[in-house]
């Protein structure tokens, strides 16, 4: 792939588009060639067929145009394909779905499923061959009562991203994977290099400190996940092992916002590990002039003793229960879905296939995809409720309050329980009187 | 009814039509939600709304969250009303002294912001706050302030975007008040010039008489303004850091449309319409006594 078209916020494909080779992959050329096509069947004249809608963030939803052709060629059905914002697409599913304008396919992160199939916005998959054959841990998330809501598209575990060459300076051949290693290597980075820092771990962004909560061994929820758990020595140990990597100035206290280029940062040695998602190997690949392959590599991330289950920005596609064409919205999951889509979108935007048949291909064996590989098998637990997704919010809000010391630790997680219990009051409520589970 | 009042409503009816429809109507709706527990698990199954009288507002006010949105609103408004007034105040006059040459080059250009996508203009002036490169941190490097983390910093953030929002947002009321200042008397003028009267006091008592009712309506509305103060914290900050430019429309947003609690969000779009009515009731109680409206 030459000129991947960054960004693509909007594409549609009609029938009978042509100027897009397979062999050579998207090019500016060919996508410049679709613009007429798009305006004709903008029109709704090209086909007659109207075209099935779909919605995805982020980098799947910018690319997935690209797996649409060849469905399109096959069935005749054209595609179009909507990309959200990820930080406004929570808001923007729970809207449509409440006004009755979901598309026919969408996607949703593994952990906003549970809540989008409580409220009925997503239908039940219907045939066991789509979720057959995944990689163990991927379909949990996703069986809601025993039945599957989504089928696994795009997973993508986090690992660290480390620059070699720092990483090497301070006499390490790679980061080391448990904690106290980690620390020591940090420490020693920091020494050489003051005026930088060692991780990027943004202080809005949960994932990082997610996963030392789980890899210490902590249960969030409990009572059938209706009240808070955090007041407990697990999540105490990783909010003070978290805490401590601001505090020794290891980690720049900052939000996304002030990241604006975070990938610029890592070229420029601004930190030297990144825990991110397999993503960040596109952004890697497309900006290779600033930062070339042999200064990064990629590794597990460290946890208390050495690697563990890891969160992560898994997503998964489903087919909306208002959809007036089922049998093709599913055959379109099924595209989406298939080896040979998985395979091309992990050359595109780098996430990892689900299917296990998928992992004999060459592309996969390379060096920095070890990491995932080992990953993969791995994902964090999700806890069965649907404010989840808000409680991690809540989590990281309190911990941000610990690293720029307005609260202590303990301050913050009495805090935090408070919190959470009355998050989940209308849920305790529900399960006590039976109605959910 | 009179012919006329009969052409009159005949005449306002499609346009109380749409406003009652698609005003009153939400807004007493949204009323009675506030007193409901409408949830995502509403939204799931009808059966589990209920009517729960002012619990949502017992809620709200064991919030910190809420409360702190509250201080954020009010901390916004008590130093952006008078920043953004008297931004524009001090414009106003500047462009309306005589020897200013190119007055409408200076009007666009003073302008401009206003009218330009809040978005973008959020973009550029990230960069503009940023710690490491920004322009801002730079200019105050050359006089020796050392680097300020303008909008990763707690204590900062608000200022921050006062900054930035004064700048957005100024150049409207300039013109108002350009408008206003030329209807100022110039006969008026002259007598307290003659009179030996400095340049303070010809503006304390000919300049500001006249323009007062334009001063009142325009803090008016920038209270309004400010208290509903949302999209600019949205893009800047997200509401960080540790939620200190959390707004309470911010608040409002992220408990109906983010996290679906709308029985929640109506009780705090319910404070929030109390709170402006009060500032403007006390606003016009005042103009009324020094005789502007």
């Amino acid at each position: 792939m030459r000129s991947p078209l960054a960004g693509a916020g909007r594409i549609r494909h009609g029938r009978g588009v042509t100027g897009f080779d397979d062999r050579s992959g998207p090019t500016r050329r060919a996508m410049l060639a679709m613009l007429p096509a798009l305006a004709v069947s903008g029109c709704g004249a090209a086909a007659g067929v109207p075209p099935l809608r779909v919605w995805a963030m982020s980098y799947e939803g910018d690319y997935s145009p690209f797996l649409m052709p060849d469905f399109t060629a096959a069935t005749g059905i054209p595609v179009d394909v909507q990309s959200l914002p990820t930080t406004a697409s929570h808001e923007k599913l729970l809207t449509a779905h409440a006004g009755n304008a979901l598309p026919d396919v969408l996607m949703l992160f593994n952990g906003w499923v549970r809540e989008f199939a409580m409220i009925g916005a997503v239908a039940p998959v219907p045939s066991p061959t789509l979720v057959a054959r995944l990689f163990p841990g991927v379909r949990d998330p996703l069986r809601i009562g025993g039945i599957d809501y989504a089928v696994p598209w795009s997973v993508a575990p986090q690992v660290q991203y480390f620059r070699r060459d720092i990483v090497g300076g301070a006499g390490y051949a790679t980061p080391p994977l448990d904690w106290a290693g980690w620390l020591r290597m940090a420490r020693a980075i920091k020494r050489r290099r003051p005026d930088e820092y060692v991780f990027l771990m943004l202080l809005n962004w949960p994932d990082a400190l997610l996963t030392m909560m789980t890899q210490a061994g902590a249960t969030m929820l409990r009572d059938q996940a209706t009240r808070g758990n955090f007041r407990s020595d697990p999540v105490r140990h990783a909010f003070a092992f978290y805490a401590q990597l601001f505090a020794e100035g290891l980690a720049p206290r900052a939000l996304s916002t002030e990241v604006q280029d975070p990938l610029a940062a890592f070229a420029q040695g601004y930190f030297a590990i990144w825990p991110s998602g397999p993503t960040t190997l596109l952004d890697l690949r497309r900006r290779a002039g600033e930062i070339p392959p042999n200064r990064w590599s990629t590794a597990r991330l460290a946890g208390p003793t050495g690697p563990g289950p890891v969160s992560g920005d898994s997503a998964s596609l489903c087919v909306a229960t208002t959809t007036t064409r089922p049998a093709a919205a599913w055959a379109l999951v099924r595209h989406m879905t298939s080896r040979a889509s998985e395979l091309k979108f992990q050359r595109m935007i780098g996430n990892l296939p689900a299917r296990i048949d998928a992992w004999n291909a060459p592309q996969l064996a390379q060096p920095v995809l070890a990491a995932f590989r080992e990953q993969m098998a791995d994902p964090a637990p999700i806890p069965p409720a649907v404010e989840w997704e808000r409680i991690k919010g809540e989590v990281q809000l309190a911990a941000e309050r610990v690293i720029r010391e307005l609260q202590t630790i303990e301050q913050a997680l009495t805090a935090l329980d408070d919190r959470v219990d009355r998050l989940l009051a209308q849920r305790r409520a529900l399960v006590a009187a039976g109605k959910i589970a | 009814m009179t012919r006329e009042a009969r052409a009159g409503w005949l005449f306002t009816a499609p346009v109380l039509t749409i406003i009652i429809a698609v005003f009153v109507l939400p807004t007493l709706l949204a009323m009675g939600i506030a007193f409901t527990d409408y949830s995502i698990y509403a939204l799931a199954d009808p059966g589990n709304l209920h009517v729960v009288g002012f619990d949502n507002f017992a809620t709200l006010f064991a919030t910190p969250l809420f409360w702190r949105a509250i201080g954020n609103t009010l901390l916004f408004a008590g130093l952006g009303v008078p920043m953004a007034i008297g931004a524009s105040l001090f414009a106003a006059l500047l462009l309306n002294d005589a020897t200013v040459r190119w007055k409408p080059l200076w009007r666009v250009a003073l302008f401009a912001p206003y009218v330009t996508s809040i978005v973008a203009t959020a973009v550029v002036w990230r960069f503009l706050f940023n710690t490491r490169f920004g322009l801002v941190n730079q200019a105050l490097g050359v006089i020796g302030v050392p680097a300020i983390d303008w909008l990763g910093d707690p204590n900062t953030s608000i200022p921050a975007i006062l900054i930035f929002v004064t700048w957005k947002i100024f150049g409207y009321n300039m013109i108002v008040f350009t408008a206003a200042l030329a209807a100022v008397p110039q006969d008026l003028m002259e007598a307290a010039r003659l009179d030996g009267a400095g340049p303070w006091t010809r503006f304390r008592h000919v300049t500001l008489p006249a323009i007062g009712p334009t001063l009142v309506l325009a803090g008016m509305m920038s209270v309004a303004g400010f208290l509903q103060i949302f999209a600019e914290p949205y893009v800047m900050t997200l509401g960080g850091p540790a939620q200190s430019t959390t707004t309470i429309l911010y608040f409002m947003f992220e408990e109906g449309f983010k996290w679906w609690n709308l029985g929640q969000a109506s009780a705090v779009a319910f404070i929030l319409f109390l709170m402006i009515l009060a500032v403007t009731l006390v606003q016009t109680r005042y103009a009324r006594r020094n005789e502007w409206l």
